[in-house]
């Protein structure tokens, strides 16, 4: 019977959408649901206890810029006309910020559901043009912005191994397009794919998340592994497969202070390169006067590989979280906790195209026990 | 760059699938156990108190024993310990045992714990967490009553136990009551 209310509740909040007696010795090492940050953080990863619904309000910034060594020339995606435009953009920056609500709610002590809601702002500034516009054919700077609530992201997790110093949970969530994908820029051209809000289309995510203490309630490890597969949208464009990795681990430092743990962790990201039902066109070179339209190579609307898409990425995260109601004890801050992270790149390929620098990630949790335990 | 991405990208899936059959094969010894049904039998235990002595769950055979497991971290686990200890001092000679199992601390920081708290029943030292994986415990506090015949009688995960309830259930099952099934609670 309880459980069946459980489910109930469970199952509203995930359609709608949008704290404890029972303490596990996982240590709440935090997460996050953006694909530019994937920090993570265990109240988001695990599952809660029965009745539990842990609440997770996080800030992303993430800035991308030019490597050393890259000029940044890539290729237009034309949606409006299927044409995939070769060395036609020069990627100057993007700057995301993004505000995740996270909700994670335990329907049984080993089944949960959560439901991620990300609301991104965006800017985006490019060279258009390259060969065609501006006095010397350099292209013409287009600035672009947007704000808007991003993909939703539906996840059931299974704790398949629980003891009190372990866990092993599986995941399987689902992104639904409720992201814009027709904003348009500074020149009134709708904006490509990749700096869309939305993906346009569903994406899969499976997922395994591992965590053991190696000292029960002073040092844990934790390893996260994830895999998404997005469908092709209405424009013809496809975002291509995303691994995650990450390794880490957490601990309190002094015993005398348990309400503070430090983190770090590792994160290797690979992207495979996206695709795109076009015809294929070449810029001009750039510089040379301007003026030059773009010339057809393929008029054939075939799926095409997008060149400087795709990367790899690998990172070190140094973070803290503070358990607030071991600081101050008061029903504010009863079963909530505060963190920070860093994202500090240490290698990057990002295939001439803009890559992921250094980014912050400020979080706070709150739990709220809303059906008593063993009910 | 395809040839140089895909097989950095079968590198990185051999090592996690390597990754994931290790920690597997690790975590199998402490795999924990499915929670003990209702009216069976429990399985039968071996730990150390805190005066080194060895103590089993069968040489309590003919009492009611509360199981209970905790930890000093616990908030609700340390909140509820006095209605154990008041209940104890109440039926300790009228068939009645608590064994407080630590969960994964040192003996040194129970040992504190307990005297400052006064408390009296045997508290027994689960150093490597087997006695708790035994009884499907992933989570904090968990009491278990076991009946004179060593027969699990109820399962209570959370808290928080208070001395009525604990009164309640323990002439529950000297009195011989029905239980009802599923009470995993």
């Amino acid at each position: 019977m309880m459980v069946g209310k459980r489910f109930l509740l469970g199952l509203i909040l995930g359609v709608v959408s949008t704290s404890f007696s029972w303490f596990s010795l996982q240590a709440a090492h935090a997460a996050c649901g953006s694909v530019t940050c994937f920090v993570v953080v265990g109240s988001q990863q695990q599952v809660p206890q029965a009745g539990l619904l842990t609440f997770n309000t996080i800030y992303n910034y993430t800035p991308m810029r030019l490597p050393d060594g890259t000029n940044g020339v890539i290729p237009a995606i034309d949606q409006a006309d299927r044409r995939l435009i070769l060395d036609h953009h020069r990627e100057i920056r993007t700057i995301t910020q993004t505000v995740t609500f996270d909700l994670n709610y335990g329907i049984t002590d080993r089944l949960g559901i959560q439901v991620t809601i990300p609301y991104l702002w965006r800017t985006h500034k490019h060279l258009d043009g390259l060969g065609e516009a501006g006095p010397t054919g350099n292209g013409e700077l287009v600035p672009f912005r947007d704000n808007g609530v991003g993909d939703v992201t539906f996840t059931g997790k299974y704790n398949i191994l629980p003891t009190l110093r372990s866990m092993i949970v599986t995941g399987f969530g689902v992104q639904v397009p409720t992201g814009t994908t027709t904003a348009r820029d500074d020149h009134g051209g709708i904006m490509e794919s990749p700096g869309q809000l939305g993906r346009g289309h569903v994406g899969l995510i499976g997922s395994l998340y591992q965590t053991y203490e190696l000292i029960p309630q002073r040092l844990n490890q934790f390893f996260y592994g994830s895999y998404r597969h997005t469908f092709r949208n209405n424009d013809g464009y496809q975002f291509g497969d995303e691994y995650n990795l990450s390794l880490g681990a957490s601990g309190v430092p002094l015993a005398s202070t348990p309400w503070l743990m430090l983190t770090g962790q590792f994160h290797w990201r690979y992207m495979v390169h996206d695709n795109m039902n076009a015809s294929l066109w070449q810029s001009a070179p750039a510089g040379n006067g301007g003026g030059v339209d773009p010339f057809e190579i393929d008029p054939l609307f075939a799926n095409r590989r997008v060149p400087n898409t795709g990367s790899t990425y690998f990172a070190f995260s140094p973070g803290f979280q503070m358990s607030l109601d071991g600081i101050i004890d008061s029903p504010l801050t009863k079963m909530s906790s505060a963190y920070f992270y860093a994202q500090l790149p240490i290698m990057r390929d990002s295939n001439n195209n803009l890559a992921q620098g250094t980014s912050y990630i400020f979080g706070f949790t709150r739990s709220f026990q809303l059906t008593q335990t063993g009910s | 760059m395809n040839r140089k991405n895909n097989y950095s990208q079968a590198v990185m899936v051999l090592l996690v699938a390597i990754f994931a059959v290790a920690v597997s094969g690790g975590l199998a010894w402490s795999m924990g156990s499915r929670v003990p049904v209702v009216g069976t039998p429990a399985e039968d235990f071996r730990l150390v108190d805190l005066e080194g002595k060895q103590q089993s769950l069968s040489q309590y055979r003919g009492k009611v024993v509360l199981v209970n497991f905790w930890a000093t971290w616990c908030k609700p686990c340390t909140t509820e310990m006095p209605a154990m200890q008041t209940t104890y001092d109440k039926l300790r000679d009228k068939g009645f045992v608590v064994l407080a199992i630590n969960e994964l601390e040192d003996d040194a920081k129970v040992r504190e714990h307990i005297k400052q708290h006064g408390h009296t029943f045997p508290v027994l030292m689960d150093r490597e967490n087997k006695v708790a994986n035994q009884f499907g415990v992933f989570g904090l506090p968990v009491s278990v009553f076991i009946d004179e015949k060593g027969v699990v009688q109820e399962y209570i995960k959370g808290g928080l136990l208070t001395e009525q309830l604990i009164l309640d259930v323990v002439a529950k099952i000297q009195k011989r009551e029905p239980i009802k099934a599923a009470s995993l609670r």
